[in-house]
Order: C-alpha cells, then sequence, then structure tokens
C-alpha cells in the first residue's frame, strides 16, 4: 500500500494555498524474542499500519479549520476503524510583534511533551516507535486528544519564547484504559466525570536549540458495571506530568523527558476502597545526523509501575518494570519516502500491553525487538 | 639591492593580504547574500533576526496591514534554502522541518508552500499578495520588496 502511493503523484494541494491537503502512510514488521508486542510478533507482525489524510483551510487570516483522519493498525490494541484524529477550529485573538494569543475549539491534540501531538505521524517521531515508558501505546487514547477548548499564549522576548497552553477536553477512554488501568475490559462503563484540565508551559530559546516544557493533565473517571462485570462502581483519577528538554546543534539533537503518574482507585472493591500507585518513566536520547538524508539514534529508557495492584483483588500486572536500550536508524530518500530500522534490548515488560500479553500467560524478563518501517508523506 | 628589497617585501605582505581579505569578504558576501523578499504591497522594510524567524516558523498570521502572511520555500536540501535557514535565520533546516511538521500533523497551522526552483519561487512571491520568500541576491525582472534582516 506504501509503495502503491509512492507513485501517486503529488497530493499536496499547493494551487490555492488558503487549502492545503497532506497525508502519509507507513508499514512496519516487527519481530520480538518473546511476548507479543504490535500482534504476534514472536512470528514476525505486520499490524502496525498507519495512515492520515489531513487538510486545513485558513478562511481568514485569524481564522484556521483543521481535520485529521487516521487509520491505526496496531495489534490487539488499535484495529484500522477510521478515526477522526483532530476537527478543530484556531482562532487567532490577538497578533503582536511581543506576543499572540489565540483559542482552538473542536477535538485537538493534546499538547504534552514533545512528541503527543504528532505521535502518529512517523516522520515526527525519534524512532519506529515513541518511548513507551512516557508515550504508552498500550493505552495512547488516554492522552491522545481531547474534545473542548484550549487557550494558547506566545509571549516573544530577547531570552526566548514562553509559551502556554490551558484547556479542558473529555479524554477519549476506550477498552485499552480499562485494560491498563483495571486490567481486563470489564462488562459496563468507564467514562469521563467532567472535562479534563489540562497545562502546557514551554520555553525556547530565540534560536530554538533549548526547548523546556511541563506538561499536565488530571483525568476523573466513573466506571459503572454491567450485570457481569467482577468488579463494583468505582473512579479511576490519573494525574499525569511530564517534564520534557531538548537541545538542538547542528548534527545532534539530545532529548529527555519524565513522567510521574499518579493513579488512584476509589470503592472498586468493598474489602480495599481506596488505593493509589505511582508509575515513572523516563529516558535519555541522542540523535545524530551523518547526513541530511541520514540519522542515528541511541536511547536508553526507565519504567516503574507498582506492583501493589494486588491489594485490589485484581489481576497483578506481569511485570512492573522495564529498562530498554534503542539504537536506531533513520534514511530518506528523497522528501516524501523514509526507510527505519531498530533494535531494543528489554529487561522487563512494563510497556507490554495486557490486552496482548494477558496476566496469566507471564512475560519473559529479557526480550529483543526488531522492527522495519517504510513511511511515505504527501 | 638587499635593503631595498627587504624594505619592499614588507609594503608587498600587507597588499597581498588584504588583496586576499577582500576576495574572502567578496567571497563571504556572494556566499551570505541571501535576501528576505515579500511581495511588493507588503509594507514592512526591516525585521529583526527573530521575527523573521517567527514568519518562517509560521506563527505571524498577518502582516501589519492585515493581510494573510503566504510563506514560499524551496525543498529542505536544496543549497539555497539551507544558506537561507543557518545565514539569515540562524537556525538549522531540520529545525524548520520539525516546526512545519508539528503545524501540519496537530492541526494548528498550515505549512510554507514548497517550489522547486528559485525561479519559481521569486515569481510566486512576485505574483501572491503577502507573499514572502528568500532569494539569493535581490532578484532582477520581478517586482518584489526586499526586507533587511537586522
Amino acid at each position: 500500500m506504501v509503495l502503491a502511493l509512492y507513485w501517486l503523484p503529488s497530493l499536496a494541494w499547493a494551487t490555492e494555498p488558503a487549502l492545503q491537503l497532506h497525508g502519509f502512510a507507513s508499514q512496519a514488521l516487527v519481530w520480538t524474542s518473546d511476548n507479543r508486542f504490535f500482534g504476534d510478533s514472536p512470528d514476525g507482525s505486520l499490524d502496525f499500519t498507519e495512515l492520515g489524510l489531513n487538510g486545513s483551510w485558513r478562511a481568514d487570516p485569524r481564522l484556521l479549520l483543521a481535520t485529521q483522519v487516521l487509520v491505526r493498525r496496531a495489534g490487539e490494541m488499535s484495529d484500522a476503524t477510521p478515526w477522526l484524529d483532530y476537527a478543530l477550529a484556531d482562532a487567532t485573538l490577538v497578533s503582536a510583534p511581543t506576543h499572540r494569543i489565540g483559542l482552538r475549539m473542536g477535538r485537538i491534540k493534546n499538547p504534552i511533551g514533545l512528541y503527543n501531538e504528532t505521535r502518529d505521524v512517523p516522520f515526527t517521531r525519534p524512532g519506529i516507535f515513541l518511548p513507551q515508558v512516557v508515550y504508552f501505546d498500550r493505552v495512547r487514547n488516554m492522552m491522545l486528544a481531547s474534545d473542548g477548548l484550549m487557550f494558547y499564549g506566545e509571549r516573544y522576548t530577547d531570552l526566548g519564547t514562553f509559551s502556554a497552553t490551558l484547556g479542558a477536553g473529555l479524554p477519549l477512554l476506550d477498552a485499552n484504559v480499562e485494560w491498563n488501568y483495571l486490567l481486563d475490559d470489564h462488562d459496563g462503563e468507564l467514562e469521563p466525570e467532567h472535562p479534563v484540565p489540562l497545562l502546557s508551559l514551554w520555553y525556547a530559546d530565540p534560536a530554538e536549540r533549548l526547548r523546556l516544557g511541563l506538561s499536565g493533565a488530571a483525568m476523573h473517571s466513573r466506571f459503572d458495571p454491567g450485570s457481569e462485570a467482577a468488579i463494583g462502581a468505582g473512579n479511576l483519577d490519573i494525574r499525569y506530568w511530564l517534564v520534557s528538554a531538548q537541545y538542538n546543534a547542528a548534527n545532534w539533537t539530545l532529548a529527555g523527558e519524565y513522567a510521574h503518574i499518579l493513579i488512584d482507585w476509589r470503592h472498586f472493591r468493598p474489602e480495599a476502597d481506596r488505593h493509589h500507585a505511582i508509575q515513572t518513566g523516563w529516558y535519555l536520547q541522542a540523535a545524530y545526523r551523518l547526513s541530511p538524508a541520514i540519522e542515528l539514534m541511541l536511547r536508553y529508557e526507565e519504567g516503574d509501575a507498582d506492583r501493589r495492584l494486588g491489594d485490589l483483588h485484581l489481576h497483578c500486572p506481569a511485570s512492573d518494570h522495564s529498562r530498554i536500550w534503542v539504537l536506531g536508524t533513520r534514511w530518506d530518500l528523497g522528501r516524501r519516502l523514509m526507510l527505519r530500522l531498530e533494535y531494543q534490548r528489554h529487561h522487563g515488560g512494563f510497556t507490554l500491553s495486557y490486552r496482548e500479553n494477558p496476566p496469566g500467560d507471564g512475560v519473559v524478563e529479557d526480550w529483543d525487538l526488531f522492527a522495519a518501517q517504510i513511511s511515505l508523506r504527501f | 639591492m638587499t635593503p631595498l628589497a627587504s624594505r619592499r617585501a614588507p609594503r608587498l605582505r600587507p597588499s597581498a593580504k588584504s588583496l586576499i581579505c577582500s576576495l574572502l569578504l567578496i567571497w563571504m558576501a556572494s556566499v551570505d547574500a541571501q535576501v528576505l523578499i515579500a511581495h511588493a504591497a507588503v509594507e514592512v522594510d526591516h525585521l529583526t533576526q527573530n521575527e523573521a524567524r517567527r514568519y518562517l516558523m509560521m506563527r505571524v498570521p498577518r502582516w501589519p496591514d492585515g493581510h494573510a502572511v503566504r510563506v514560499f520555500v524551496l525543498p529542505d536540501e536544496h543549497v539555497l534554502h539551507r544558506r537561507f535557514v543557518t545565514g539569515v535565520l540562524g537556525l538549522y533546516p531540520y529545525q524548520l522541518r520539525r516546526v512545519w511538521d508539528r503545524l501540519l500533523f496537530s492541526g494548528t497551522g498550515q505549512v510554507p508552500i514548497t517550489v522547486t526552483s528559485p525561479h519559481e519561487l521569486v515569481r510566486s512571491v512576485a505574483s501572491t499578495p503577502g507573499a514572502l520568500g528568500y532569494a539569493d541576491a535581490p532578484p532582477p525582472g520581478f517586482e518584489v520588496r526586499i526586507i533587511e534582516v537586522r
């Protein structure tokens, strides 16, 4: 499919500057020595496919309308059902030489960390997979986007640009959230109790060599059990904080992020009325550009969960930690085609989906991952 | 003869040095002569480097007169694009690509229109109201505004 698209003429319209249409497609091959990751990876999985089409129209210099449809297949975590990735109106309220203020309305990608807004676009990721200890693909929808409002502001000074985004919106909860935080796809509905507040603060020096960020969101949700549910009604609250840093040099880009996630369960079990756990994850990453077309990447990741979920009489996660070394390469073949290869050495299974690796199956602690990906943009 | 030669030599050396320096300066000037250009009706004749960066990063949707800003660029790998981005803006081309990709794939902005040749770039800027682009030198034969970057 990716290669077929390559032979199509460019679909990016430039004749009418106010309207822009673009897109991307990718196909990956994933092999793991043990454990399942994006499909039946021990046998070699092709179940990681991404396809996106987006359009934007500048109706007025101060008003932008934009939407993107995404088709994503990711093992058992995501089938290829087309999905409205974002659909928003962006109004610039004030634009001056020293500052800019605006408002976004609709389905908006959450501006969390260095990569979340464009996490499904292979060209914007540092590797085939984002660092899973921070950007969980096993529970991606929770932090992916919000249906709501976001105010943003930028202040330009001689020291650099200070930006802030403040918003509130309903998260897009799906079965993966239940699998990850209630450890099963229970009979019943997990719904957000009210719009999730979201905050994002960034600093960048004038030449954007250094970028520093702090992002956070607090989700409150309620589970209403069906008649078959093994757990009672309860509340699931998740507070997510992410600290980010990036340094850009001519040939090097260094990046690091630290995530702190506080999870609070209430009322699911009469015998364990309240329980909380803390998850942490961090990574350090270096990318070196051998030439404008070839890039090498090295990353170390650590993630830790709280095993005391057993106190809730839920299934205990098979693995509560991950230590991961990642080595990757990117090769841009012209403006539209990109090839990637990646090797990961894992100790632990914190990043694995419980949906793909049911708790009863057990997790092999030391395992390897090889992946290759071809991506196209237009 | 010897004293004369030794007297001449010091006079010649600075001349040779200044000639080399002049040639070097001319060469550097020719290398760094890229200019920011805009549609002739744009009423801006100078920008600071930081302001120019913000226009190219698509953070400025309107000119001071209210017209929409339309940015035209060459492909990332084009030598003129690389020279302009590093020499005039003080950025690396991959940084601009990253900023543009974030806007494009998050729906929070539009990206510059990429044209294939310097000639097409100048022609597009000259014929599109509100257009902004760059050239290797003030382009002869086209009516565009040169914006000084200070």
